[in-house]
């Protein structure tokens, strides 16, 4: 395993109490392999992306116990100064607002360069042709004459590109993509992924992509890590959970997205909100808007089921889901 | 969301509008009662308003009680300075001048032979009074101008922008000596003329921006699209979710008004004796600082501490009031 | 198609662009809405979808008279409403309302929620005596899923899914004819998004509702509407009922859409033919001349560049009555399935 993440938890305290937002969450990720984390907002799985890149904002975060290792080492007990070393050429992330994520008075070039400055200790020079070099890479039409261009001359999807440049800069064995093409418009979203997916295969990275979008992860992923309430309530190669989910959670996702191929009826809609996370339920924290709850389920929170060697189910009644 | 706080099943009688009743079953599951309800505030939450919230938050804050207590003292002693000190801050006898503190006149006598403690305390009715009817001219003449011109924009908007910078350009203390130097009048109210007159542009372009975000909200196109008047939509709408970032700067000017006009008693154009002025005060003990120094900081310490006393309120005011930390 | 309630035709927006604060100088303009023409039936769903910048949003803002068009009509029941002002446009405001996408930014943090859906009665009061309106705004709250007893309460204790159907009802409350609805659940989270869309096609019934459903989520469009228009660049390049579009398109833009839309199915991975657009969509203030899809059209030719096509049937489908024969401002307009038949599983 490149990365894994054993039992975190993450708390944010918060004026009105203490949020629970990531509540033993475990996945891993091996070289080469594209992890999808889906969840809806408030799921917890940007903020264990953050703890795992050591981003998070600390205070109001708190990591309260859990181990992330990467390469058998754990990061949560390195020092700042090692951990910067891990950021960047061990992993890097990609966001999802990329103008917000770019300096807007330094020009392009000058930024993916200086990554080269600061991490390689390249002369300016070679750093602006190693970022010409990226950016040709990444698909950005006329490259050498676009490096000296600011962030607010590029197009968003021009932009997100440049961040996958950035990311890609320090050939990163991890990429952590956080809804990477959700702010883009569905043809370029298109391009975007693709553009992913083909870079990972070059340079056989491991990819975690985290999106709340079935769709896109469908046509992308390996194995697919859905969240809910800061759990991971499901895990499975992708082609397994898309003809058969053994949750009752991802079975309600699936059956509420419209199809483009057909006109339904009534769309099944799963019923209720989603948990207040200063105040999530007992036992199973899906239980209020299961159409499958039993007593059961409001007292023992489910463990993660094996449903086969590579899936995991947190239901009582994965079974029963999975055959119904 | 515990167990207890949904609903039962929608009761489908007894509620007949227009015919909206007649949910299919596989709707009833589907278009559930939305459980609950509020977020982070259980079952029992009780509407909270922003201003209640705001309201709730500052009364744990210490630097609100703090500077409110001091605040509130200042405003009791100015409406009855005899509650404290007794005598006449003008009743002075030369024969105790620069005396040190002594029963009776525990800060002593200036140099005029006047109690420093009864001075400081009847000081203090001058400052709260400027200090308040400035603010408050302020922000009634700086919102009203800034807030129209944030909603209408055109012509006058530029036009009003042009004039602020006009004022923006005016020196303080050289307009005020200027101006007030031909005022013969010796009372409070050309000083509070006066800062209304220079202050009111600072006001209005804080109004100005906030009302412009505010106007962008969809809330407004939603009453715009109702048909709502512009006064419906200027005074429900913008005016309430526009007047924070005003509060909260006038609090802070507030401060700023109380030594301004200690800086013009002091330059002599502000007031001028028999009135009560910390401005004057320290104007006139400021020569006898090396015999007298308790005649300067008494009164000067006042002035700090009233000063400091509303910059903090502005400052507890606007974490309170500050959406973005809610 | 059903009696027409909403007549859009030549329908244009350009916000023009300056130079200079006191002198001002036009240097050109953006053309948010360069000439739209469409029907709404009475009862009907039209859907609108489009990427960002291709104006939809300003067209939702025209039919609800925020914004005064350049140019053009908009006909309500055969009254025209663009330059109406006053009285005669409440009246008619009363009837063409708006569901906003944003549901933090739509309803006013300092009102309770009573007051927000009650206001629509205070700027109407003809529309509601004085003392029913509590009982309505009840009701309202009622209809839209939301438990009545929440009217003191104020938005911010409400979640997003909750705050747009609160929006919702504010938009039912005068009883209008057609609601606009402007990427009405995008901001949702997609468990949120399956319960408003029903509630819409609820509502619908209920109170024969007609829809302008604007979005960019083409699965969704699909789902709720009748007919649905595509847009690019300030233009319907294509317009026909939902499945003329979704499952014959004819324009090369909408099978470029449909084909880009990621499908929650990884065996559809492998059938699926995907056109990948080059390239961004051109700047509204300098858009292409002929067809304005032809800088991005890998079909693009001379003609393209010259001659404006018209939104109307093709000529090559005019003699057949099938799918294929509907709107679609292409000159070399061609059926192509993108969106694979439904496996039967």
């Amino acid at each position: 395993m490149l990365l894994e993440v054993r039992d975190l938890h993450v708390e944010f305290r918060t004026r009105d109490g203490i949020a629970k937002a990531v509540n033993g969450v475990s996945y891993g990720v091996d070289a080469g392999e594209t992890l999808a984390v889906l969840g809806e907002s408030g799921s917890g799985k940007s903020v264990t992306a953050q703890a795992v890149m050591g981003i998070l904002d600390m205070p109001p975060g708190r990591i309260t116990g859990g181990e992330i290792l990467f390469r058998d080492q754990d990061l949560l007990t390195l020092k700042e100064e090692d951990r910067r070393k891990v950021r960047g050429a061990g992993m890097a992330m990609i966001f999802q607002d990329a103008l917000s994520s770019l300096n807007p008075v330094l020009s392009v070039g000058d930024q993916l360069g200086e990554m080269f400055v600061v991490h390689r200790g390249m002369s300016k020079k070679d750093a602006r042709a190693r970022a010409v070099e990226l950016m040709d890479r990444v698909r950005i039409p006329g490259a050498a004459q676009r490096v000296r261009d600011y962030p607010h001359q590029f197009s968003g999807g021009m932009r997100q590109r440049i961040m996958i440049a950035m990311a890609l800069a320090l050939e990163p064995a991890l990429i952590i993509a956080d809804e990477p093409t959700t702010a883009l418009d569905v043809t370029v979203q298109a391009q975007v992924m693709d553009l992913l997916a083909e870079l990972q295969r070059e340079y056989a990275m491991a990819l975690i992509l985290i999106t709340h979008d079935l769709g896109v992860v469908a046509d992308v992923a390996d194995r697919i890590a859905v969240m809910y309430a800061g759990r991971i309530v499901e895990s499975a190669p992708v082609h397994d959970i898309y003809k058969a989910p053994a949750h009752p959670y991802t079975r309600g996702l699936l059956d509420s997205i419209p199809r483009l191929d057909h006109k339904g009826r009534e769309l099944y809609a799963i019923k209720g909100l989603p948990p207040n996370l200063m105040d999530i339920p007992p036992g199973c924290a899906f239980h209020p808007r299961c159409p499958m709850a039993r007593d059961v389920c409001r007292t023992d929170p489910p463990p993660l089921y094996e449903v086969s060697e590579a899936r995991a189910s947190a239901c009582h009644f994965w079974q029963e889901c999975l055959h119904g | 969301m515990p167990e207890q706080s949904y609903e039962p099943d929608r009761a489908i009688a007894g509620t007949g509008a227009g015919g909206a009743m007649d949910l299919a079953a596989s709707e009833a599951e589907t278009l559930e009662r939305t459980p609950g309800g509020p977020q982070g505030t259980g079952p029992q939450a009780k509407p909270r308003s922003l201003w209640s919230d705001a309201w709730r938050d500052l009364r744990r804050n210490p630097v609100f009680l703090v500077s409110g207590l001091v605040i509130v003292f200042l405003v009791v002693i100015s409406l009855w300075p005899s509650l404290i000190a007794s005598g006449s801050p003008l009743q002075c006898d030369l024969a105790k001048a620069q005396e040190g503190s002594q029963p009776g006149a525990p800060f002593g006598y200036d140099g005029q032979g006047c109690n420093v403690y009864t001075r400081t305390v009847y000081g203090a009715r001058t400052s709260v009074t400027v200090g308040v009817c400035a603010t408050l001219g302020v922000a009634l003449l700086g919102s009203a101008l800034g807030g129209l011109a944030g909603f209408f924009g055109g012509a006058w908007d530029s036009f009003l922008s042009r004039i602020t910078d006009v004022f923006f350009a005016i020196p303080v203390v050289l307009g005020g000596l200027v101006l007030l130097s031909v005022v013969t009048s010796n009372t409070v109210w050309p000083v509070i003329g006066f800062m209304v007159l220079l202050g009111w542009p600072q006001i209005s372009r804080i109004a100005r921006g906030s009302v412009i975000t505010a106007k962008q909200n969809d809330y407004v196109q939603a009453a715009r699209a109702l048909g709502a008047s512009h006064s419906r939509i200027l005074l429900r709408h913008i005016a309430p979710n526009a007047v924070a970032p005003v509060i909260v700067v006038a609090t802070i000017a507030l401060g700023t008004y109380i030594s301004l006009e200690a800086t013009l008693s002091y330059l002599g154009v502000g007031l001028k004796p028999p009135n009560v002025s910390w401005g004057i005060d320290i104007s006139a003990a400021s020569p006898y600082i090396r015999n007298a120094p308790h005649a300067l900081l008494w009164p000067s310490g006042a002035l700090a501490v009233t000063v400091l006393a509303f910059i903090m309120l502005g400052d507890a005011v606007r974490d309170a009031l500050d959406p973005k930390l809610r | 198609m059903a009696e027409p309630i909403l007549e859009v035709s030549g329908l244009v927006k350009h916000y023009p662009l300056t130079r200079g604060i006191v002198f001002k100088k036009r240097i050109g303009a953006v053309k948010a809405v360069d000439g739209v023409d469409f029907t709404l039936g009475r009862g009907e769903t039209l859907g609108i979808v489009g990427e960002s910048g291709c104006g939809k949003s300003t067209v939702a803002r025209l039919l609800c008279s925020l914004e005064q068009p350049t140019a053009g009509s908009i006909r309500f029941k055969g009254e025209e409403i663009t330059k109406l002002s006053g009285r005669a446009l409440k009246a008619v405001r009363r009837n063409i309302q708006m569901v906003f996408q944003d549901p933090y930014t739509s309803l006013n943090p300092r009102m309770t929620v009573g007051d927000i859906i009650g206001e629509p009665y205070e700027i109407h009061p003809e529309a509601a005596p004085k003392g029913d309106r509590r009982r309505k705004v009840q009701e309202l709250l009622d209809v839209v899923g939301l438990n009545p007893e929440y009217i003191n309460r104020y938005p911010h204790q409400f979640s997003g899914g909750q705050r747009q159907r609160i929006g919702i009802a504010r938009g039912l409350a005068l009883n209008p004819e057609i609601i606009v609805a402007d990427e009405p659940v995008s901001a949702l989270d997609v468990s949120i998004q399956a319960q408003v869309v029903n509630l819409l096609a609820r509502l619908q019934k209920e109170f024969e509702l007609s829809y302008v459903f604007i979005a960019h989520d083409l699965s969704i469009v699909r789902h709720i509407s009748d007919r649905v228009g595509v847009m690019y660049l300030g233009r319907i390049v294509e317009i026909g009922t939902d499945a003329q579009i979704y499952d014959h398109p004819t324009h090369p833009y909408t099978q470029a859409l449909l084909s880009a839309v990621p499908v929650p199915d990884p065996e559809a991975r492998a059938h699926r033919e995907r056109i990948i657009l080059s390239g961004d969509v051109p700047s509204p203030t300098n858009v292409p001349s002929g067809c304005r899809f032809r800088t991005r059209c890998w079909k693009a030719r001379e003609r393209c560049a010259v001659e404006v096509p018209a939104l109307a049937v093709p000529e090559e489908f005019r003699s057949t009555a099938g799918p294929a024969a509907h709107d679609s401002a292409c000159h070399f307009a061609e059926e192509k399935r993108v969106v694979p038949p439904e496996e039967v599983a």
